[in-house]
């Protein structure tokens, strides 16, 4: 009887230590990598956070992970120890909000919509001079030059050799088919 | 000359691939007609290379060509000029709208600790102020070189003897206290010192004379001096990362003076 209260216990602790882990945010970038919620939760650190999951699917939210190209794992990840290390673990909430959840001016979010729908209608790149020549139409050529770079910096878009993808962050937190239904039936 | 056709094809190969435009710009069967056109001419090394770099560029722009209908034909193909069309026509209200309709924000909390706030408390008591601390912000070198240690002793910054000295004291150090874990060995008093020792130490263990263990599973690095056993068994070496941070330092400093304060009750 003992025992299963210290293992009650111990499972709590760590759930708990889990859910500190993953909700304050500990490096510039949010989420957590693998690596670090081994360290802090132990080798069935996956476990734990199935868990967790199964806790705050109650409350509306998920434990996601995502790999560093930005690939999304499904449930239980599928993959081996060493690529869970690497991957970065973050909670989001389940269902979309309506009600205003950023600080975001929504120019801003109206120019991170549009760069996300006209990135994914080609394929997933798209040249950067292509992008801010798209976005120019509507915002002065500065603004779009910024706004680019914050969501590079953000992790909603990724660049290399000035062609933009989609970044990790996108992959995490947006549904790109709902955002294109929507902007498609709008 | 009989390069320029094939270099145009090649380097539209590599734009397609790089910014994402239809492969189907590429006719696969003109391509190929221009690499048997010119087949017959190859003579050198450099030839047959351009050649097989040529075909290598193809067979990429096919795999995107068959990538390209298999998104196509998923239920996920949006048809990009129609859906610029609609992004020129909404307005910066309809756009948010959507995307906050479609985004499951990701949830973090930032938040100053007790322990954070500490650790900032005491890098600031441990930070020099500013003008003692112009070294660490040196003008711009006009000549881009590193130097080593013999370039050092040359110039008179160091001399043989003092490095010698240096480097004889922490072997000292490491005989007397035999295997430790390298990070209690190598912190001291001050993080500078700590560095110096950390560099010092690492001449002892590339001239074989200090031995680093490491343990994966415990996360921990052990240092050791070497028997005569080992330098004689040694094989060529490899480089071993370790970071040294200065928060590390200060909790190492924390957990020495609290040690102290127990032996002293």
């Amino acid at each position: 009887m003992e025992g299963e209260e210290e293992a009650r216990t111990r499972t709590e602790r760590r759930l708990k230590k889990a859910a500190q882990v993953l909700f304050f945010r500990r490096h510039r970038a949010p989420g957590v990598k693998g690596w670090e919620l081994k360290k802090a939760l132990g080798d069935d650190y996956l476990e734990v956070l199935g868990v967790l999951d199964s806790v705050l699917d109650r409350l509306g939210m998920e434990v996601k992970r995502i790999s560093e190209e930005g690939e999304e794992r499904g449930e239980g990840g599928g993959e081996g120890e060493e690529q869970a290390a690497r991957d970065r673990f973050m909670i989001v909430l389940k269902e979309p909000v309506i009600e205003k959840a950023s600080g975001e001016r929504i120019d801003d979010v109206a120019m991170l919509a549009a760069t996300l729908a006209y990135i994914i209608s080609k394929q997933g790149k798209a040249p950067r001079k292509a992008v801010e020549e798209f976005l120019g139409d509507k915002f002065p050529k500065q603004r779009v030059f910024f706004a680019l770079d914050r969501y590079i910096r953000q992790g909603y878009l990724g660049e290399d050799e000035n062609v933009l993808y989609i970044g990790w962050r996108t992959r995490a937190e947006v549904d790109r088919k709902s955002l294109v239904d929507l902007i498609l039936s709008s | 000359m009989k390069f320029d056709e094939l270099f145009r094809l090649i380097h539209f190969c590599k734009t397609i691939q790089k910014e994402g435009t239809d492969p189907f710009d590429l006719d696969v069967s003109m391509f190929l007609e221009t690499l048997n056109r010119y087949y017959t001419k190859w003579k050198s090394l450099d030839d047959l290379l351009i050649d097989a770099e040529a075909i290598a560029e193809l067979a990429k722009i096919i795999e995107l060509q068959g990538k390209w209908i298999k998104d196509r034909a998923s239920s996920f193909y949006i048809d990009p000029v129609l859906l610029e069309l609609k992004l020129k026509m909404l307005d910066a209200q309809q756009l948010a709208t959507a995307f906050l309709k479609s985004w499951h924000p990701l949830i973090s909390v930032d938040r100053i600790t007790p322990q954070r706030l500490k650790e900032g408390l005491d890098y600031w008591n441990a930070l020099l102020p500013l003008s003692d601390r112009k070294e660490d912000f040196p003008l711009p070198a006009t000549v881009d070189m590193t130097f080593n240690i013999e370039d050092l002793i040359a110039l008179n910054i160091l001399s043989t003897r003092e490095f010698d000295e240096s480097i004889q004291a922490v072997l000292t150090e490491l005989e007397k206290r035999g295997r430790t874990e390298y990070h209690e060995f190598i912190y001291d008093a001050t993080f500078e010192a700590s560095i110096i020792k950390a560099y010092l130490t690492s001449y002892l263990v590339s001239e074989g004379k200090a031995l680093l263990e490491i343990n994966p599973l415990e996360d921990k690095v052990f240092i050791a001096p070497s028997t005569s056993g080992d330098v004689k068994g040694r094989t060529p070496g490899r480089s071993i990362p370790i970071s040294l941070s200065y928060e590390d330092w200060l909790r190492w400093r924390e957990r020495k003076k609290q040690g102290q304060g127990q032996n002293g009750d």
